[in-house]
């Protein structure tokens, strides 16, 4: 108990840093509005927001302030991606895919204006639950993860390549799994982490760093998502509303409830590696329509609907810095860009962070929401005048910001060529339906998997029971055995005649 | 005939750029030094430092960039072998670059270089709190029993770090298992974990598990002890006699400029340099911060970065790990 007032007096301690500082207010303000706008625009998504950041700021300004405008970016792009899910039915990212469900029935039967605003309420105390989560957790863990050693870390590596891959398939599980492994595959190309041997650099010198995470985040989800934009121009109608944003009191209490637990659902798969805000917003959307009295009415403009996913897509994020802080392994996406941002400022995510950096996130975490509140409230016309914006305007300034950014993190050209290698690749395989996620968390975590691995079995002198005689690696073994087993057509069917025979 | 004139024109350019920077002395607009590693490491850090103290002494500013990747810093050195030899961009290194070459990250000897070395951090041999060994002599009377099995970490193959256990281990007689990491702070968490036995990385690095209980120091590589959480961490030269033919092998960071560069320029920035290093807030930021200050520049540090590349390089031949033979640069045996 002490020591979750420690805690709690090292958050203050953090927040008064941040609030005396004038500073701050600059960086929270324009980057939560950008956030807000990029999540607003349909095509931007809350990753090329933060990956757009990164490039831009995280060498170029202390990462004390760079951690503000890629935080308050990520807060403020998951909520503003609600603005065209209710009002225009096309969800602004896929965070908010569940959102629309609900929100636009919603907003058709007028009710846009309460819709917005209960959304942003939810949304509000959806990421202070999951920052409050990443505050105690991380320390819970930080605890643990004194004990993990390499064949813990390779395992874990593993399971957050095949996870991502299972949960951000549209179709097919093992296509999922495949960018994985074509992520993993990229992760060993430059200098081997044991015995320093060149691979796959075919005898270029800027391969023998390897591929470097920004110009990769940056092809992977920009370049695709930018040309898909321009491809498809979906112009949806602007459904107008006239009633009041600002949410009533006794509405807030009525859902509480609601809120309440789609917040924790949010922050539990905002911690698993590599799975994101989207499958965040559906599974607790999934659970509210089980779970709730009216779980009829979801899908014909239910506010609890509206609340399931919105609440849950913005707690993801504080459980996505968890494991991030903690292994250096992203919980989510735009996490992936954040451990970019990480790695170019040489903070090694990991047990030995600086607890200083922690507390930091936390209070940048709770200011970044209350102006995502704030402005959500007051300034909501400002960003539905932005849904006016036409995708052929702003895509185009959109790539010329990916490039700029991706090319000042200081790699040179070649940066630039890879980014363009990477985007062409990506956009094919996103008409392939292959995820793209996965094959990022591939190229971050494949690294990590390749030496952990390696290194095991130096120490074991090759034995490969260093992967089941530790009841942490057994553990892990066990879960990674049965999360490929789970997705083989054969046990599928066997799952299914069992339960056939138990009804 | 077309060909001549272009060059006449560019003769003409030549020399009317020579004379107009003559007419200005040096430094009359702002210099800017590309650090080759990340911002926020140690190279980064000092940089930033030495430049500000440095500004004070200069008419001009200076402004301090980041230019990464490649292999052992090789990005970094390439775009300042590319600017002009005229002491407008400087580069901010380590002792760890003059691996670059061997690694076939660019094709000159480290000579190519004028370095200023501004300081490093003294490398210790360090144990997890709960190891079972409490002396050097424990521990090396441990591995000559059973030479190869306990596991050692030293950051990557070829580092600093592991240069420093190659050395202890001839110097002591005994062997480890050398277990590479990425950076010295993967190493040191290994260490804590207990995947590792021991752990060889700077004194500036291990300072805050010192001081937190979590490492237990055995023995500073260098001739001198040191004093760290109230108490003092031996030197290993006072355990074993000889050590003084392979160590110390220190760090050395610090920025150089192309030893092309004009005389002039050399000793406007060298009599900078000396003001800075001779200032309190290098010193004061020397011993907050574990590191031992360096000051020497030109000549005396070409020596040392020599020493350092022919150690180095041939440490990596004999692992494997070069692309390039270190005799076809040039570069001599130790």
């Amino acid at each position: 108990m002490d020591f979750i007032f420690m805690q709690l007096a090292g958050f203050g301690g953090a927040m008064v840093d941040l609030v005396v500082d004038p500073l701050t207010y600059v960086y929270l303000i324009s980057s939560v509005f950008l956030g807000i706008a990029f999540g607003a625009l349909p095509g931007l998504t809350a990753t090329l927001a933060v990956t757009i950041l990164t490039g831009f700021f995280s060498n170029k300004i202390p990462l004390d302030y760079s951690l503000i405008a890629l935080l308050g970016a990520y807060v403020g792009a998951i909520y503003g991606g609600s603005y065209p899910s209710i009002l225009l039915n096309i969800p602004g990212t896929a965070a908010s895919a569940a959102t629309a469900m609900d929100g636009y029935p919603l907003a058709k039967a007028g009710r846009g204006g309460e819709a917005l605003g209960l959304t942003t309420t939810a949304s509000f105390i959806g990421t202070v639950i999951g920052t409050f989560a990443l505050l105690i957790f991380v320390w819970v863990l930080l605890l643990v993860s004194k004990n993990i050693a390499s064949p813990e870390k390779a395992l874990l590596a593993l399971f957050g390549i095949l996870l991502s891959g299972t949960l951000m398939s549209e179709d097919l599980v093992i296509k999922g799994w495949i960018a994985g492994l074509v992520g993993l595959a990229m992760a060993m190309v430059g200098l081997d982490p044991l015995l320093s041997e060149p691979r796959y650099t075919f005898g270029w010198s800027y391969l023998m760093s390897g591929f470097q995470v920004v110009p990769v985040l940056m092809g992977a989800f920009a370049v695709p998502q930018i040309i898909e934009g321009l491809r498809h121009v979906q112009a949806g109608q602007l459904t107008e509303f006239s009633d009041r944003i600002i949410p009533r009191m006794s509405a807030i209490k009525k859902y509480l409830p609601t809120i309440g637990r789609s917040g924790l659902i949010g922050t539990g798969v905002g911690a698993l590696p590599g799975v994101g805000e989207d499958v965040a917003g559906w599974v607790s959307y999934g659970v509210g329509k089980t779970v709730s009295k009216n779980g009829k009415k979801f899908g014909k403009g239910s506010l609890e609907g509206l609340l399931s996913s919105e609440t849950a897509n913005n707690a993801c994020i504080g459980g996505a810095l968890i494991p991030l802080l903690v292994l250096g392994i992203p919980g989510s996406p735009p996490a992936a860009a954040l451990m970019g941002a990480f790695k170019i400022n040489n903070v090694i995510p990991g047990p030995t962070i600086d607890p200083e950096i922690i507390l930091r996130v936390v209070a940048i975490l709770v200011l970044a929401s209350l102006t995502m509140f704030i402005m959500g409230l007051f300034t909501a016309r400002i960003f539905i005048k932005i849904l006016r914006i036409p995708q052929t305007v702003f895509l185009p300034i959109v790539m010329v910001l990916t490039t700029i950014g991706s090319f000042s993190v200081g790699g040179g050209i070649n940066d630039l060529y890879l980014m363009l290698g990477v985007g062409f690749v990506a956009y094919f395989m996103n008409l392939l339906k292959y995820p793209i996620a996965p094959l990022v968390i591939g190229v971050i975590l494949g690294g990590l998997f390749d030496e952990t691995f390696r290194r095991s079995l130096l120490i074991s002198d090759g034995d490969m029971s260093v992967f089941i005689s530790r009841p942490g690696a057994a553990i892990l073994v066990t879960l990674n055995v049965a999360l490929i087993l789970s997705q083989l057509p054969a046990t599928k069917r066997t799952f299914k005649w069992m339960k056939g025979r138990l009804v | 005939m077309k060909l001549t004139l272009n060059k006449i024109a560019v003769a003409a350019m030549v020399v009317g750029l020579g004379t107009a920077a003559t007419a200005q002395e040096y430094p009359y607009r702002d210099i800017t030094t590309a650090v080759v590693w990340g911002a926020g490491g140690g190279t980064d850090t000092i940089n930033r430092m030495i430049m500000a103290e440095m500004e004070k002494h200069l008419p001009v500013s200076i402004n301090v960039i980041n230019q990464t990747g490649g292999v052992a810093g090789s990005n970094g050195l390439v775009y300042v072998e590319n600017q002009p030899d005229d002491g407008y961009t400087l580069v901010g290194l380590s002792e760890s670059n003059v691996t670059a070459a061997v690694q076939g990250g660019w094709d000159k000897k480290f000579d190519y270089w004028y370095p200023f070395i501004v300081g490093g951090s003294p490398d210790l041999i360090s144990v997890p709190a709960n190891s079972p060994y409490n002396t050097l002599e424990e521990l090396v009377d441990a591995a000559k029993a059973a030479p190869g099995t306990i596991p050692a970490a030293a950051s990557g193959a070829g580092s600093i770090h592991h240069l420093n256990l190659l050395a202890i281990e001839q110097g002591a007689g005994a062997t480890f298992k050398f277990v590479p990491y990425k950076g010295s702070a993967p190493g040191q968490e290994a260490a804590i974990a207990g995947e590792v036995a021991l752990v060889v990385t700077s004194l500036a690095e291990q300072a805050a598990l010192i001081e937190g209980g979590q490492l237990k120091p055995l023995a500073m590589l260098t001739p001198e002890t040191a004093e760290i959480a109230g108490a003092t961490i031996p030197s290993a030269f006072s355990v074993y006699d000889g050590l003084d033919k392979y160590l110390p092998l220190k760090q050395a960071i610090g920025f150089a400029i192309h030893n092309s560069a004009s005389d002039d320029i050399k000793a406007k920035l060298g009599a900078a340099f000396e003001e800075a290093i001779a200032s309190d807030t290098v010193a004061d930021w020397a011993s907050a911060n574990n590191y031992d200050v360096g000051g020497q520049y030109g000549e005396e540090a070409q020596a040392l970065f020599s020493t350092l590349e022919s150690t180095f390089a041939y440490t990596l031949k004999d692992l494997g790990a070069t692309t390039v033979d270190p005799m076809s640069l040039g570069i001599t045996k130790p």
